[in-house]
């Protein structure tokens, strides 16, 4: 193939994506591509869907209707399944075992995926009591640490900011070695110098020719930093594309700052 | 996939040193030196005494099922009160090995646990939908709905329950009651032992952290629904030894051997001894088994009296036993550190 024309491998691909909670409709024909190396925000004001699309596609929710593809191959089932295909993800309100130290919630990414079959399991807990683990397992976690500059692997996560919660939560994503991650507002929270550590870690990830899918409040936040956003409003794609067009299009206008929106409720705290 | 797994593995940041080791598997090996120091200290006290032998079954049998207890419970956080079950499946597989089949009698040893697995991964599918409250109310009718049915099964001898065993023979070698005591307090150990490397192994990690956020543990990978059983199985397969255990060096077993005031009692022991680790679960057996026995309070209205002091020991003493040892451990190592560094 010939290089300059190469296209980055299309990695997420979804249409029509459809999700309701009994009458009410969270998303509605949701089309969303994602290619290698990309970063793709998701922005719109609290209750547009934002993360109820990244549930949807981690699978800790099952869209109502719609295709959604990972690298050609059909997404389906329980987050599990999708997260062995190349699916990792944080989450807004950071899931870690706080009672559990640094180290060991970053091993949790790495070691979960050898969970996955009864087999796999009861082998895992047979060389379990003999055995930390297999070879590699400490390094990884110890170089995963380092990348993010977290210090202090013995800490119970429960004892740290929320801003390093977010960041362990990252690592732990890391450690599955994904193909997409969805980071759902890895900002909220984190002050100016923590916003610029987890910017330069999306960036080091986007270097890799991982996918990210970041989602947001901040709007210009998320532009300075994405290749391509996506607007949100009422469960529909209002807007799909360069994020500095995304600030000044009327899209944006209508749902930041129109008639039906309010003004002092929406958009970043 | 595998370039970016080298990326993240051969990073520069690895050789500059900042973190050289991860300290895991220290505390295990700290807590073994202990318990196998503390096993040996309570085989010579125990001795030939035959009250304190009896003493040390009833200790070895709890300690196995507050042990088998410890991983659902304390590591994968779904408490299952069917362990009177499990500990009569244990019992009832030596004894019926021994009365209705030329089997040798260890073989029930080993089918006994692997029946209790399965049994809770069937009771925890039936389950699946439940938790909390209602999976406690499940598990426990089962438990006595299994009390029942062995009241009333003619093949293992009814509500009479079933004794005169054949003695244990290992491979033509019948060990007498003294080495078997000396056996009973190695394999609590041992078990214990194991289930504490297993709390710290990758397979721990998994199984605690699914306790506190099982939606990032499913995001990762794991089947958190099958986990959970797995967690139930080893569990019950725990129990279900120390059920065999208790039948083997009583040579009996009835269907109320194995109350529900023994699984309650269960449930405190690990609370007693410290939750921290598994070593916690055996102290508190032992506890509670020296109270129980000792003091004619606590042997009339004993189950009272200690889920008064564990109220009392959770309230004041949450880290248990073995937590605030550890915790006068460091404090000890920290005030030589600092003497030693004025030197």
């Amino acid at each position: 193939m010939d290089a300059t024309t190469a296209e980055p491998e299309l990695l997420i691909e979804g249409h029509g994506l459809e999700k309701r909670y009994g009458g009410v409709v969270a998303l509605t024909d949701v089309t969303i591509r994602l290619v290698a190396g990309e970063i793709l925000g998701l922005v719109g004001p609290n209750g547009a869907g934002k993360t109820t699309l990244v549930d949807c596609i981690s699978g800790i929710q099952t869209a109502n209707a719609g295709t959604l593809t990972l690298r050609g191959v059909k997404l389906t089932g329980p987050a599990s399944r999708r997260a062995k295909a190349g699916l990792a993800r944080t989450f807004q309100y950071p899931q870690l075992a706080l009672d559990l130290t640094v180290g060991e919630n970053l091993l949790m990414g790495r070691a979960a995926k050898r969970h996955d079959t009864w087999w796999r399991m009861i082998w895992e807990a047979f060389r379990g009591c003999f055995l930390p683990g297999p070879r590699g397992d400490g390094e990884a976690v110890v170089a995963i640490a380092n990348e993010l500059q977290l210090r202090g692997l013995d800490r119970l996560a429960g004892d740290l900011a929320l801003g390093e919660q977010r960041l362990v939560e990252v690592g732990r994503a890391l450690g599955e070695d994904p193909l997409v991650l969805l980071l759902d507002e890895p900002f909220a929270g984190s002050d100016p110098s923590g916003i610029a550590g987890i910017i330069e870690v999306i960036r080091t990830i986007q270097r890799r020719g991982h996918g990210i899918i970041l989602v947001d409040h901040n709007v210009d936040l998320v532009s300075s930093l994405v290749d391509r956003i996506m607007l949100l409003d009422k469960g529909r794609v209002v807007f799909d594309g360069d994020p500095q067009e995304c600030l000044t299009s009327p899209e944006m206008q209508q749902v930041y700052f129109g008639g039906q929106v309010d003004l002092g409720g929406s958009g970043s705290k | 996939m595998s370039t970016s797994k080298t990326a993240l593995l051969d990073g520069k940041s690895l050789s500059d040193g900042r973190f050289t080791a991860w300290p895991r598997g220290v505390q295990a090996n700290g807590n073994a030196l202990i318990g196998v120091v503390a096993a040996v200290l309570i085989l010579v006290w125990v001795g030939t005494n035959g009250y304190k032998q009896t003493l040390l079954i009833s200790a070895g049998a709890y300690a196995l099922i507050a042990l088998g207890m410890y991983v659902p419970f304390v590591l994968a956080g779904s408490l299952s009160l069917a362990y009177g079950a499990y500990a009569s499946i244990g019992g009832y597989s030596v004894a019926l090995i021994s009365e209705k089949t030329a089997l040798p009698l260890w073989f029930g040893w080993i089918i006994g646990p692997i029946i209790a697995g399965v049994a809770a991964v069937l009771l925890g599918t039936a389950t699946r939908r439940l938790s909390g409250f209602y999976l406690v109310a499940v598990t426990l009718l089962f438990s006595e709905a299994f009390q029942t049915y062995l009241s009333n099964a003619s093949y293992a001898g009814g509500a009479a329950g079933l004794t005169s065993f054949r003695p244990l023979d290992v491979f033509g070698w019948e060990p007498s009651f003294d080495v078997l005591i000396g056996a009973t307090a190695v394999l609590v150990v041992v078990v214990a032992l194991l289930l504490n490397r297993l709390r710290l192994s990758a397979w721990g990690v998994v199984v605690r952290g699914m306790r506190e956020a099982p939606a990032a543990i499913e995001a990762s990978g794991a089947r958190v629904p099958m986990l959970s059983l797995v967690a139930l199985a080893i569990g019950a397969g725990v129990g279900a030894l120390g059920g065999a255990l208790f039948t083997q060096m009583n040579g009996s077993i009835q269907p109320t051997t194995f109350t529900l005031n023994l699984v309650f009692l269960a449930i405190y022991m690990p609370l007693i001894g410290g939750t921290g680790t598994s070593w916690g679960a055996a102290l508190g057996a032992l506890i509670v088994v020296e109270l129980t026995l000792n003091l004619p309070s606590l042997h009339t209205s004993g189950t009272l009296l200690v889920a008064l002091g564990v109220l009392v020991i959770m309230l004041v003493a949450p880290r248990g036993v073995l937590g605030y040892l550890d915790l006068g451990r460091k404090e000890v190592t920290r005030l030589f550190r600092r003497t030693g560094s004025r030197q």
